[in-house]
């Protein structure tokens, strides 16, 4: 009988001590290759949305893996935000009109140019309508925008948010209204009471309101924008005074010492956002400096940033009117560009398996 | 009201996926694309709003010899994911609605008839879990069954699962059980199991726990977890930062412009 | 087991837990695998080998458990000198006719039994070989285990020593000698070191303190030779004492609900209910008595075949059947073929039939060869598809793909659909029967919606309008249908007949000798119901003038032969033993093995051929493993189950063999009742048409000679190759050079219709896939996710990559084997749609259920889609196999 059979035992066993703990394709070190291969391949069409570089080869088999280094199938971890192109424009017209309002509230108090100060409402105006329009027209539920009033929730930026876009479209708007009434029917009390609380309104709402959208993106799982959820609102805010300077010079206050100075100082900071951003290592920022969104951060950084600092001391040096309105335009279009490309970067961020699972980290 | 948890156990999980339909089934959840994956036998890839439940198949390499519950070898483990109720949950202290609510059972439950849609939850959940139904514009996540507890009855999920992968249970009950559990399979040899609850991140402990072979990443279970109000101060004081800047700003550039009326 | 029957392993999982090793062979690493102890990856269709190298491991290393064997199997049986193993005839037993294809079981006797004749009974000698009982050329194997087919096996010699060369367990020893370890690891793929752990681990499972169990599924019976797997399997159990004690048994784990319940109350063509031969059309069955005295045997619970066919025929034509009509025997349908679904669908191809219902199958997408099976659907007259949705099968003249390739023209195509809406599981009453023969009444949750009816509903009512217009036809051929008692309460709005009531005739009740008035036949004019269940508080059977008339049998030992009862099977005998108590609907589980749950045939036995768990002395093996015992003081046997024995039947009382008759003859040892002989059978003497012990054979397309045996495949099997229905060459075709499997998946459905018409489950295997090595991957250029076309000589497929490591090449007498896995489910109706797998299949039969192989054939993979042009398939087929024969 041949029937002589070990017993079974550690002989059984593979070779491997614990297989689990090792890649699971130790025995094929090319399929590892390919695999990681395919792995950066996959990482590349996330952030471009193509892949350039060298196809896999067909054949040979890359598969996806679950593994300590791929997080599940690399299928993303996070959802990527569901808001549609109305969010970062509101992010813009909120900024440059909370802006507007500061700078007009204090223009009007350290008595400035009445234009400017009128510009300036006529800016922070328009804002307070188009911004709960844009917000409105995003949720997912309209006609139930004003479930946002049933609580005020201050550990929830969305809702501090919404009661000073509250705060800040009451104010703008009545002191927009009662600049109407002025111009038309001329000066009387209760007008000027209403200017007045609606400037002071909007003064008081308008500071963060100009960057409380900063705290919004920052204090979200996305890591992207957790990783700047302190630097975000003072970005935010400098965006959103550059383009409220920006049009302001643009509605014909060009010669306004005051905004030149603002208008510098704020595309001053952005460039040191932008340096800081380019500088600092951190596998969150990755979609900031890589990719399509990578692209659009640094131009937005460049039309907020170097562009207007350079075109605004040019203008200064030569005195040329059409060089501050060139750096008005740029630094309008660069905050425009930079909260498109901070929400884009977002929902690459939010694709990115890796970070939120500590993969890759310090690499 | 008793304090309630899942604690669902891949070394028991068979992979069959009765809980993702169970739960389709008892809440009228609707489909999640007909696509096929190519991720193991996974099609339906994360929780969402059309997928409360959803097996994971975390899938290694295989040997003669030895199956997928011998300590050596952690072939193809299955693990049944669903939303974390966390104890600090980001997507409740982010609504602003007040629609997103914790339950008497300690779940985190979405009001429909409150959410609008504003999809700030959907940023905030560092699980990935609550989505945005694209037709219906409203935020959806597991329920935990609310309506089920309400009235004594476990939870769909739970109920359905042949093998008690899925344990439904008082949540001090269950982490006894977990640890005993733990415990029992490391003696049988298997010590790459792992018990994954979040409790020592921010979102200080979950009502969703898992125990799960090999490390929790492979199954898209974030090492480290972050309740987005963690990050609050940090905003809000950049935000007081930011706006003392742009005060401070304007005011100094208008008192130092002359050009005055 | 996990795949498919994700609920019933919860068990599984739960006996894990508590300290039972799961093993599962498989050649595909899968759920079950994932939740085993090991994993044993095998080529497909090497089965036998494994197996049967286990049989060799346990009588090589003497790990049978003894005592059981020698008192409880045919191990000391005598067998002739004449009869000859495979081992001495190269892959043949004695008795194979190589003209007719066919085997004549006689030398397969028992030494000393006699042989029965078939028309000739008691005449020795005279019978004629070809029509040898229960191997009648056109007959099934369903229900031919009685044993007293071709001979008495009452009458035998035996040596319980087990030293005789010419006794059962030294046939066995020798016969498997062959199927060695190192076998195992060259033919079957799995490593010795393997091999090794799974017999250590499966034969410790054997003796007086524990048990093992085998759980199979269709992995098994889609064979050419899945009998005898099975049977292979029930060697092991019976050597390792594993049969009719707790924890052991051969579990079969069925396709659908109630598969159990459609063979023992059947919807195969070869068996009448509780396992009762349907009569054939040739001489011997004439009349009841030759039937009789055919199909039954003296000893053993067959001995009273009398009284289950006198009984069943009183159910079907009560008062009209009477001794002097031999219970109206004559009106019984008989077979005149091979009736079995591919016996029918050939001919239906040939032209043959005119019309088919088709009813909770969907043989469009899941018989083999589909593409032979959807043509042949073409030449029809009329179909009656009755189905929950519009399946394939119903549409296959619209949307098949032969419509698609232009060779079936919907214009032309002039078989006359009938699409029925049909009732599901909720919306209507019934039993399903599980595979341990667990009876569970289901109630009707909700009616049906629109016009959709319950299969009662519609067998009834069809059978009311035939019976109509048979009224009053005195012609012979409507004799039967003019007798056949049709009456039932119907029930609900929709006129269902009362499925209690059905139930309650297949329990059976006893009838007055004295014939009272006629039962009133149902008024169809009237077409009302007669009876609700709201109006007639004590339910009764039928509509009976007088119910006491009638009384409800208890046990199968209440059956008469003198047309005294009825039964409408007679296994499930008691299940509905009083008015108001259907034990089948009974939801009070009492203790562990549940009894008040349910019912189970035979007699709520949970565990059959229970006395096997008790000592020969009538003592439990042990007290761990003890089930059924005999109580001396009270003279029965009792325990923890019913024993499935006759219950005063005292362990010291001597069997009565060959003289003896009925049960007692048997005498107080003997478990295995069924058995003439009472013992298990570790040697089929006769019944078996492809040998009476279990024998290697490459599947019907296989890569590779039988490493065993000059004999290549089943000789027996039917390979019905005809031009729509080719096989490879076989061994080693070099066009498909690929092993192929097909199974099932846990979230569709065999077909589909039930699935893949739901969101919720079609998402969730949306699409049809193949499942490849990392290694085949390499070899043939298959990228993941994208799509790879099968072919085998019948069709080709197309579906979507997925390499897996859960697939592995194999090292096959030193050449590398591949694997290629397949899941079945999809078609071109639904929502998740995909070709159909099975149009991959050959249209095979094994020789004794005639079922069909899908389990393993060979086939060739290549990247890319398949053709989606109009042309012939066949030729564009071949066409492609030289061009990648060329590569």
């Amino acid at each position: 009988m041949s029937t002589n059979i070990k017993p079974a035992g550690e002989g059984a066993r593979p070779t491997q001590q614990h297989p689990t703990q090792q890649h699971p394709t130790q025995e094929h070190p090319t399929q590892q290759t390919r695999e990681l291969r395919l792995a950066e391949i996959r990482r590349e069409a996330e952030s471009s949305g193509k892949v350039v570089g060298k196809g896999v080869r067909p054949g040979g088999a890359p598969f996806p893996q679950a593994s300590p280094e791929t997080g599940y199938y690399g299928i993303p971890l996070l959802k990527e935000p569901s808001w549609t192109w109305e969010i970062p424009l509101y992010f813009f017209v909120g900024g440059a009109a909370g802006a507007a309002a500061v700078v007009g509230s204090v223009a009007s108090y350290t008595g400035a140019d009445r234009k400017l100060v009128r510009d300036a409402r006529w800016i922070a105006a328009a804002g307070s309508v188009i911004s709960p329009a844009l917000l409105v027209s995003d949720l997912g539920k309209p006609a139930r925008f004003l479930n946002m009033l049933r609580v005020f929730k201050p550990q929830s930026a969305m809702s501090v948010g919404v009661w000073t876009l509250v705060g800040f479209s009451g104010g703008a708007a009545a002191a927009a209204f009662a600049q109407v009434l002025t111009d038309r029917y001329g000066p009387s009390f209760p007008v000027r009471v209403m200017e007045q609380a609606g400037q002071a309104a909007s003064l008081l709402f308008g500071l963060p309101f100009s960057n409380y959208t900063g705290v919004l993106i920052g204090a979200t799982a996305v890591p992207a924008w957790n990783e700047n959820a302190a630097d975000l609102p003072i970005h935010f805010g400098m965006s959103g005074l550059s383009a409220a300077v920006g049009l302001l010079e643009l509605m014909g206050n060009h010669k306004s010492r005051a905004l030149g100075a603002l208008g510098l100082g704020a595309a001053l900071f952005e460039c040191w956002e932008g340096l800081k951003i380019e500088t600092r290592q951190a596998p969150a920022l990755e979609p900031l400096k890589h990719g399509t969104s990578g692209t659009l951060t640094r131009a937005g950084g460049l039309l907020s940033g170097p562009l207007p600092v350079a075109l605004r001391i040019a203008g200064l040096l030569s005195g040329s009117h059409s060089l501050r309105k060139a750096a008005a335009v740029s630094s309008v279009a660069g905050s425009l560009l930079t909260r498109i490309a901070w929400v884009y970067a977002g929902h690459v961020s939010a694709r990115d398996w890796r970070v939120p699972l500590g993969i890759g980290k310090g690499v | 009201m008793a304090i309630t948890a899942f604690l669902t156990d891949s070394t028991l999980c068979i992979g069959c996926k009765a809980c993702e339909v169970a739960c389709k089934e008892w809440n009228a959840v609707g489909e999640d694309g007909l696509d096929w994956s190519g991720f193991s036998y996974d099609n339906t890839g994360a929780v969402g709003a059309e997928t409360w439940r959803h097996v994971k198949f975390v899938e290694q390499t295989a040997e003669p010899g030895f199956g997928g519950n011998s300590p050596e070898m952690n072939s193809w483990s299955f693990s049944s994911d669903v939303c974390k109720h966390c104890e600090n949950a980001g997507c409740l202290e982010a609504c602003p609605t007040g629609s997103i609510v914790r339950t008497e059972f300690g779940g985190v439950f979405v009001q429909p008839d409150i959410c609008n849609g504003c999809g700030y939850c959907v940023v905030s959940c560092p699980f990935g879990v609550i989505e945005r139904n694209e037709q219906d514009g409203r935020a959806f996540k597991c329920t935990f069954c609310y309506d089920r507890q309400k009235v004594g009855l476990k939870p769909a999920c739970a109920k359905a699962c042949p093998t008690e992968s899925i344990k439904f249970g008082e949540i001090e009950e269950l982490r006894r059980d977990a640890e005993s559990r733990l415990a029992q399979l490391k003696d049988r040899g298997m010590e790459d199991v792992e018990f994954y609850d979040a409790s020592d991140s921010s979102v200080g402990g979950t009502h969703a726990m898992f125990i799960v072979r090999g490390d929790p990443r492979q199954y898209n279970l974030p090492p480290n977890p972050v309740v987005p109000t963690a990050y609050l101060k940090k905003a809000w004081r950049g935000s007081a930062i930011g706006a003392l800047m742009l005060l401070g700003g304007a005011v100094a550039a208008f008192l130092a412009d002359g050009d005055r009326r | 087991m996990a795949e498919n029957h994700p609920v019933g392993f919860q068990w599984v999982i739960e006996a894990r837990e508590r300290g039972a090793k799961v093993i599962h062979v498989d050649p595909r690493f899968t759920r079950t695998s994932a939740m085993a102890d090991i994993w044993v990856p095998l080529r497909a269709g090497s089965d036998i080998i494994f197996l049967g190298a286990l049989v060799n491991y346990v009588l090589a290393n003497n790990k049978d458990f003894r005592e059981y064997v020698v008192n409880y199997t045919n191990a000391s049986t005598l067998l002739r000198d004449d009869f000859k193993d495979t081992e001495d005839l190269d892959g043949l037993f004695s008795g194979w006719d190589a003209e007719k294809k066919k085997y004549d079981p006689e030398t397969w006797l028992y030494r000393g039994a006699p042989a029965k004749g078939g028309n000739h009974e008691g005449h020795e000698g005279s019978r004629s070989k070809s029509d040898a009982p229960g191997h009648a050329a056109a007959g099934g194997g369903h229900g031919k285990d009685r044993g007293g087919e071709a001979q008495d096996t009452s009458k035998f010699e035996s040596d319980p020593s087990l030293k005789d060369p010419r006794c059962v367990f030294q046939i066995l020893k020798r016969h498997f000698s062959r199927y060695t370890p190192e076998m195992v690891e060259r033919y079957c793929g799995v490593p010795q070191t393997v091999f090794a752990k799974v017999a250590e681990t499966f034969t410790s499972a054997s003796g007086p303190e524990k048990t093992a169990a085998i759980c199979y599924a269709v992995g098994w019976t889609q064979h050419s030779k899945g009998v005898q797997i099975i049977r292979t399997a029930a060697i092991l159990q019976l050597l390792l004492g594993n049969i009719g004690r707790p924890g052991g048994g051969i579990l079969a784990l069925r396709g659908h609900a109630s598969i159990q319940g459609s063979t023992d109350v059947p919807t195969l063509y070869d068996i009448l209910p509780g396992y009762l031969p349907m009569p054939f059309f040739d001489a011997d069955v004439q009349t009841l008595k030759k039937y009789i005295k055919k199909h039954g045997a003296k000893t053993g619970l067959w001995s009273n075949f009398d009284a289950y066919i006198i009984s069943l025929l009183k159910a079907y034509y009560g008062d009209a059947a009477t001794e002097e009509n031999d219970y109206g025997f004559g009106w019984l349908p008989r077979v005149t073929g091979d009736h079995s679904h591919f016996g029918y669908w050939l001919e239906m191809d040939d032209g043959k039939m005119e019309g088919l219902f088709v009813m909770g199958q969907n043989p469009a997408v899941g018989a083999s060869n589909g593409k032979l099976e959807r043509k042949a659907l073409s030449k029809l007259k009329w179909l009656v598809v009755r189905d929950m949705v519009e399946t394939e099968t119903a549409s296959f003249w619209l949307d098949s793909p032969e419509v698609k390739r232009g060779e079936l023209d919907p214009r032309t195509v002039a078989t006359e659909v009938f699409l029925f809406p049909a009732a599901g599981t909720a919306e209507k009453e019934g039993t399903f029967t599980n595979t341990q023969r667990l009876l569970q009444f289901r109630e009707k949750a909700i009616d049906p919606p629109g016009d959709a009816r319950s299969e009662t509903w519609f067998m009834y009512h069809l059978g009311r309008r035939i019976k109509e217009k048979a009224k009053g036809d005195t012609r012979p051929r409507n004799a039967g249908m003019n007798a056949l008692t049709w009456e039932y309460p119907l029930v609900g709005k929709n006129e269902d007949p009362d499925a209690e009531a059905v139930l309650k005739e297949i329990n059976g009740y006893s009838i007055s000798k004295n014939p009272e008035p006629r039962r009133k036949s149902f008024d169809s004019a009237q077409g009302r119901p007669r009876n609700t269940k709201e109006n007639q508080p004590q339910r009764s059977l039928g509509n009976t003038e007088d119910a006491t008339e009638r009384r409800l049998l208890t046990h199968i030992q209440d059956l008469k032969n003198d047309g005294s009862t009825a039964c409408g099977a007679w296994i499930y005998c008691g299940v509905f033993p009083e008015e108001g108590r259907n034990r089948a609907l009974e939801r009070k589980p009492k203790d562990l093995l549940g009894h008040g749950w349910g019912f189970a045939w035979p007699n709520d036995c949970r565990i059959i051929y229970n006395r096997a768990s008790a000592r020969p002395d009538g003592k439990p093996w042990s007290e761990r493993k003890k089930l059924v015992w005999w109580d001396a003081d009270k003279k029965q046997w009792t325990g923890l189950d019913n024993a499935d024995f006759k219950k005063d039947l005292a362990p010291d009382k001597p069997d009565e063999l060959p003289n003896g008759k009925g049960v007692a003859a048997l005498g107080g040892v003997r478990p295995f009742t069924l058995h003439p002989d009472g013992v298990g059978w570790l040697f089929v003497s006769s019944g078996l048409k492809d040998g009476p012990l279990p024998t290697h054979y490459e599947a019907l397309e296989s890569l590779i000679h039988n490493p065993l045996y000059k004999q290549q495949d089943n000789p027996a099997a039917q390979k019905k190759q005809r031009s729509d229905n080719q096989y490879a060459k076989s061994p080693d075709d070099p066009r498909f050079p690929y092993v192929l499997t097909t199974y099932r998946l846990t979230e569709q459905h065999t077909a589909g219709g039930m699935t893949r018409t739901l969101s919720h489950l079609a998402e969730l295997q949306p699409e049809l896939f193949t499942e490849v090595s990392p290694e085949l991957a390499d070899e043939i250029g298959l990228q993941h996710g994208d799509w790879a076309t099968i072919s085998t000589a019948r069709a080709e497929v197309e579906a979507r990559v997925l390499v897996t490591r859960r697939m592995r090449p194999m090292t096959i007498d030193g050449k590398q084997v591949h694997q290629v896995g397949l899941p079945y489910h999809w078609g071109y109706k639904g929502m998740a749609k995909g070709d159909v797998v099975n149009d991959l299949l050959v249209i095979s039969e094994e020789p004794n259920v005639r079922i069909m192989e899908t389990k393993a054939l060979v086939c060739n993979v290549r990247p890319g889609r398949r053709s989606h042009h109009r042309r012939d398939g066949r030729e564009e087929m071949a066409a492609k196999s030289i061009h990648h024969e060329g590569h």
